[in-house]
């Protein structure tokens, strides 16, 4: 029968990698969920003491927290829709025959905004949109907008730089989806219209789903995650205008070094983030 | 005659003790203090700022003298507190601390730093008998290294909060001086002074501790307020408290755009471009705006004591001390305190200064030849009288100041009212108080 | 068959994307060949005398050469080790039936989703209790939590790609699954493995959160240096870009002579 195997030998293929990563992976957690139940404070250390679900309530209380899981995910519905859309731009150019060339340095450009360290990205653009010798206001015709302090131009230039870093990554899951499309159907389709929007939606649209998908995933998982490049550029201000979920735990965790609260934060985060995962996973991959 | 022959037995008394440290301090050498510990390695955080600039350019001195190797880590001020703090957590390699004032109480609290006379007593072979205690300003000293009446630290990089202003730019404006009061600097001199692209004041305020020191707090004591009232509840919907927010936000108008952005490094920059009147900055700052090489106003810069509020002139302090760190073993605690008493001593305040630092040392500044220095008498004006709990330096400060950056920034950019504002920072403030045991009485009140 | 009005417009936006991709680093390698007067400039200057004076300072003044070499010390070290533990477990996945598969496919590819905040508090107080803090062998533990997933996630499709066949005749011959895993499919999985190796040292050596809270001096890596210069009294510009450009130059050569498996790699996981 195909793949019995005894299962001495499942576990020594599998059980390594299920070791390692639960020592790196789970152990922290079983610590964190221990610590979310005590007052646990870096700089009172002397007086650590069971709190049950205190910390719990309070992190599900606060308006501060929702406030910053909800700005993290109007980030994600601010840049993830520009995304699709300059990406999908971008991969139907691409897509289109001639120029060679040209196509071969633009995908190879494409690859340079995925590969760079997100910290640096946060760091360029404190140099690029400084309101005084930044070069975004003198790219504007000399404009004077203040970016870096005003609340809303703040949270634009996140989004500018979110949707820089990951355009080309959507761009190139999506142009591998529609090379996938098979030439005669996409050529036979063409000769019945003319239309770009007919062939697009109803010849390419199913080969581009899957890897809509995995873009959908991974930027929300992404979103969940972001810290350095807002680390760098903003630190989440000014006022509370870009501080985003992991920002907030880390304000708390290692700034009010209030471990245990930022614990019972980081945990709800986990819940969160794993009952997306799963939608998404058991919903759009049922195969495995 | 009695008393007089007491005074004459006392004055002998004193004569001989001068005597014998006198005596003592041909004996005395850092040299030979050092002897035992010479080939030790201390651990240091130092900030990326002129006061370690200096005395790092007189390190080598220091390290040929004694044999003892001083490893500086450099760290911006927004990190030192959390490096340090996850260090001594950790049982690490720091064998000094940097203490800023707001957080001594929590550094003393936790046992990380040993007092000053404990270490003293346990080593006193190095203690160098010119150390003249008394030679540092009191309020510096008792404020940036004391906590509950003991001394753990001694200063090192000090400030306090001046005015610096553009004399050029108040000249053509037709102002012979700076503002005497704030309430001067608003109404008279900035309308003056906020026109085409330049502004009359700015008033960094970041949502860093630079939200808390140097733009809520300082508009707080001036005009009456302060963060905790006697009971230790919040005093930020009191009157004055409510006034002095009011007026920041009100002076707000003639500071440029984006202040929440601003940092020190923005407000020093936009002072030196000439785009700014005046600012509200720390003495430490001075070489940096009369240096042509980062200055473009170098020659017009002025300096002058912060202006007066109703409740007087309550300017802001802010400042570094160093105290033995208890983590490091018996070599490095000596050597640790050799490097703490050479970096601070009165024989080294003058070339400190000299290089950029800032000593707290009163008998340099009575010294000749401080011209130059134009900060001088502003800055001992300053340390004369002063608040000690400018901003409270308990253990819970870095848990409040938090609470106030964050609410504070608000305030600022008008999504919260300061009644609101202060509210929600006095709720958020008494739930940490309360936690920490101050209102069931686990705690004394001191700040 | 194109007209030339559509060829040229083709041009232009291939151009402009071209153009908004490469021209950050353009300003990011400039601005670091400025002195402090002349980053501060408004508004910017373009033509200006370069200096290499900030990266004299930023490489052997500051250090951050030793956190470079730090960098790519543990982004090496993980990335192996996150193959030599993941390949085999990818190949079981792929290949046995077992129950709990599921699960335990989706529980690895769910440690990808974590956000690293979740596991630096607790991963700091375990460190310190092991005393294992500021040591390299932290971070290339720790960071196995975003590259084990990724390498199950790829090798496992790969695996899963390669006709059964092929195994079936080889364990008729006697061969063991080791065996064959090593033989048979390994070579054929070769691209995968590529793939997954690329991504691991990628986001292994841009990785800042754990790298700033894990290490302090010996095992400090070149990002959390970079922010290092973030102090409030003053903003060394032109260091701070000299610092970017040396972190990221590197990883975008790489990036660029492996970029056909990289989009093959962002693609693999996504289209099937």
């Amino acid at each position: 029968m195909r793949g019995q195997v005894p299962r001495r030998t499942i576990f020594a293929f599998i059980g390594p990698a299920v070791i390692g990563l639960a020592a790196v992976g789970i152990a922290p957690l079983l610590y964190a969920a221990w610590t979310s139940a005590h007052f646990y404070n870096l700089t009172k250390l002397k007086r650590v003491e069971f709190l049950g679900f205190e910390n719990y309530w309070t992190v599900l209380t606060d308006e501060v927290f929702w406030q910053a899981m909800g700005r993290t995910f109007f980030l994600l519905g601010t840049a993830l829709p520009l995304q699709i859309a300059l990406g999908l731009g971008i991969a139907l150019v691409l897509h289109q025959p001639g120029l060679t060339l040209v196509k071969t340095l633009a995908r190879l450009s494409l690859v340079l905004p995925m590969a760079t360290t997100y910290a640096v990205v946060g760091l360029l653009g404190q140099v690029m949109f400084n309101q005084k010798f930044g070069v975004v206001n003198q790219l504007l015709g000399g404009a004077d907008i203040n970016w870096i302090g005003d609340p809303q131009n703040a949270f634009a230039m996140i989004v500018f730089w979110d949707v820089w870093q990951w355009t080309p990554f959507v761009a190139l899951v999506l142009l591998a989806g529609l090379t996938m499309v098979p030439g005669e159907v996409e050529e036979a389709a063409r000769l019945e219209t003319k239309s770009k929007w007919i062939v697009l939606r109803y010849v390419q649209l199913p080969f581009l789903v899957p890897g809509l998908v995995a873009v959908l995933i991974l930027r929300t998982a992404d979103t969940l995650k972001l810290f350095d490049m807002v680390f760098t550029l903003t630190r989440g201000g000014p006022g509370s205008s870009t501080e985003f979920i992991s920002l907030m735990i880390q304000r708390v965790g290692f700034r009010g070094f209030d471990q245990g609260l930022a614990s019972a934060q980081a945990i709800i985060l986990l819940i969160i983030t794993i009952v997306l995962a799963q939608i998404y996973i058991r919903v759009f991959y049922k195969e495995v | 005659m009695k008393t007089l022959r007491n005074l004459l037995g006392t004055a002998a008394v004193a004569s001989f003790i001068a005597t014998g440290a006198a005596v003592a301090d041909d004996d005395w050498s850092l040299k030979k203090a050092a002897e035992p510990y010479a080939g030790t390695t201390i651990d240091v955080v130092f900030l990326l700022r002129p006061g370690y600039e200096a005395i790092e350019a007189m390190l080598p001195e220091f390290e040929a003298e004694t044999g003892i190797k001083v490893n500086v880590i450099k760290h911006p001020y927004e990190n030192a507190l959390g490096e340090q703090v996850r260090d001594f957590v950790a049982g690490g390699d720091l064998d000094i601390a940097l203490i800023d004032l707001v957080w001594i109480g929590n550094f003393a609290e936790n046992d990380w730093i040993i007092p000053l006379a404990d270490v003293q007593a346990k080593f006193p072979d190095v203690v160098d008998p010119d150390l003249d205690i008394d030679d540092f300003f009191p309020l510096v000293l008792n404020a940036f290294g004391g906590w509950n009446d003991t001394l753990y630290g001694l200063p090192f990089d000090n400030y306090s909060g001046l005015m610096f202003y553009n004399r050029c730019m108040l000249e053509e404006a037709g102002f012979d001086g700076p503002p005497e009061t704030w309430q001067e600097l608003k109404d008279t001199y900035g309308p003056a002074l906020t026109k085409d692209g330049k502004y009359a004041f700015a008033l960094q305020s970041k949502r860093n501790e630079t939200q808390s020191a140097d733009s809520f707090a300082r508009m707080l004591w001036p005009f009456g307020g302060s963060f905790l009232d006697d009971e230790f509840k919040s005093n930020l919907m009191s009157d004055e408290s409510q006034a002095g927010l009011k007026f920041r936000q009100e002076l707000m108008e003639y500071m440029p755009d984006g202040i929440v952005a601003y940092d020190h490094a923005e407000t020093v920059n936009g002072f030196s471009q000439g785009d700014i009147a005046m600012i509200t900055e720390w003495s430490a700052f001075y070489s940096s705006v009369v240096s042509p090489e980062t200055s473009k106003v170098a020659d017009c810069v002025e300096i002058a004591p912060e202006p007066t509020g109703p409740a007087g002139r309550k300017p802001a302090l802010g400042g570094f001390s160093l105290a033995v760190a208890s983590q490091a073993d018996e070599a490095e605690q000596a050597a640790a305190y050799l490097f703490i008493q050479w970096a601070t001593s009165k024989a080294n305040a003058r070339e400190y200064l000299e290089r950029g630092g800032v000593p707290a040392r009163q008998s340099v500044y009575q010294e000749d030849g401080l011209e130059d220095f134009k900060f001088v008498p502003a800055l001992v004006e300053s340390w004369q009288d002063g608040v000690p709990e400018f901003r409270p330096r308990f253990a819970e400060w870095p848990e409040i100041t938090e609470i106030v950056q964050e609410w504070g920034t608000k305030m600022m950019l008008g999504e919260v009212s300061t009644e609101e504002g202060a509210q929600e920072i006095g709720t958020r403030m008494e739930a940490v108080l309360d936690a920490a045991g101050y209102y069931s009485g686990d705690k004394p009140l001191a700040q | 068959m194109m007209t030339t009005r559509s060829y040229w417009s083709q041009i232009a936006l291939l151009a402009l994307i071209i153009l908004v991709c490469v021209f950050p680093f353009y300003w990011m390698v400039t601005t670091s060949l400025k002195t402090q007067v002349v980053a501060l400039e408004s508004p910017p200057v373009w033509l200006f005398e370069p200096t290499l004076a900030n990266y004299r300072e930023a490489l052997f003044e500051d250090g951050v050469l030793r956190t470079l070499i730090n960098s790519l010390i543990i982004a090496i070290s993980t990335t192996l080790l996150a193959l030599v533990l993941g390949v085999p477990a990818a190949f079981a996945l792929a290949r046995f039936e077992f129950r709990g598969k599921k699960d335990l496919w989706f529980w690895f590819i769910t440690n990808r989703m974590v956000s690293p905040i979740v596991l630096a508090l607790p991963f700091f107080l375990i460190a310190r209790n092991l005393s294992l803090l500021d040591k390299h062998i932290t971070l290339i533990l720790i960071y196995l939590t975003f590259n084990l997933p990724i390498v199950i996630w790829i090798v496992t499709d790969q695996f899963r790609g390669i006709p059964y066949d092929l195994d079936e005749a080889a364990r008729l011959e006697g061969a063991s699954q080791f065996t064959i895993m090593r033989k048979i499919c390994l070579p054929l999985a070769m691209p995968g493995v590529a793939v997954s190796a690329i991504f691991s040292f990628i986001f292994s050596w841009n990785e800042l959160m754990f790298g700033l809270i894990l290490t302090r001096t010996e095992a400090k890596t070149a990002p959390a240096m970079a922010v290092s210069f973030m102090e409030g009294y003053n903003l060394p510009y032109g260091k701070i870009m000299a610092t970017s450009t040396l972190i990221v130059i590197p990883v975008l050569i790489f990036a660029l002579i492996a970029s056909k498996q990289l989009v093959r790699g962002l693609t693999m996981g996504a289209v099937k």
